[in-house]
């Protein structure tokens, strides 16, 4: 299995397809949920009781959103491994998942670090979800490679 | 773990997409257990083992 899109099981398939439902998902829920805190307190103004800020209650309504992208990728990953059946493949997918995650805190660290020190956001930090994706993904095309 | 998985299936004449296809694997599977650098679980030793009508010691060795 080449992992070609021609030579994809349907499981491989339906998994990848969930991904990219997942990836874009981290998109909208990470980029569109800081622009909503306003119109949403001009709409409802009792969620800013403290006169211009944000109630934590809204806040953390909001940022639970993000949330969401993270825990359906753990279940995509999960369903994926459990329905597997080649144990070579379940293999490579969790080399290629810790990497990804490695390479996620990784750049975590050094954002932070940037952050710390200009005092400003990093703006790929918001993408976490979507750079453990992308990064997940080349782990496991220079994974399989090493096996030719 | 050394194992003679490659002349087993050499002896039978399949190729590395046949020796897959009967156990149920990719192709990468088996070419990965061959090469020695994937031990398979005992679950697919077994299915291994039955397939070429062997004990699993005279297949795989330490």
């Amino acid at each position: 299995m080449s992992f070609c899109n021609k030579n994809l099981t349907p499981l491989q398939r339906r998994t990848m397809q969930l991904m990219g439902g997942v990836m874009l998902l981290t998109v909208v829920t990470n980029l569109s949920t800081p622009s909503l805190v306003n119109p949403l307190v001009d709409v409802f103004p009792w969620l800013s009781p403290q006169g211009g800020h944000p109630s934590a209650l809204l806040v953390g309504t909001l940022s639970a959103f993000s949330v969401l992208p993270v825990l359906l990728a753990v279940w995509v990953a999960g369903r994926y491994l459990k329905a597997e059946p080649d144990e070579f493949v379940r293999t490579l997918v969790v080399r290629a998942l810790l990497w990804g995650f490695a390479v996620t805190m990784a750049g975590n660290a050094v954002a932070g670090v940037f952050m710390n020190v200009y005092l400003r956001p990093f703006p790929l930090t918001v993408l976490n979800a979507d750079v453990f994706f992308i990064s997940t993904g080349i782990s496991f095309r220079l994974i399989q490679w090493s096996y030719r | 773990m050394k194992n003679s998985l490659r002349v087993l299936r050499a002896e039978r004449g399949w190729s590395q997409a046949d020796l897959a296809e009967k156990l149920g694997v990719s192709r990468q599977s088996v070419n990965a257990i061959e090469t020695e650098r994937f031990d398979p679980s005992l679950p697919l030793a077994f299915k291994l083992a039955k397939l070429f009508e062997l004990p699993i010691e005279s297949i795989f060795e330490e």
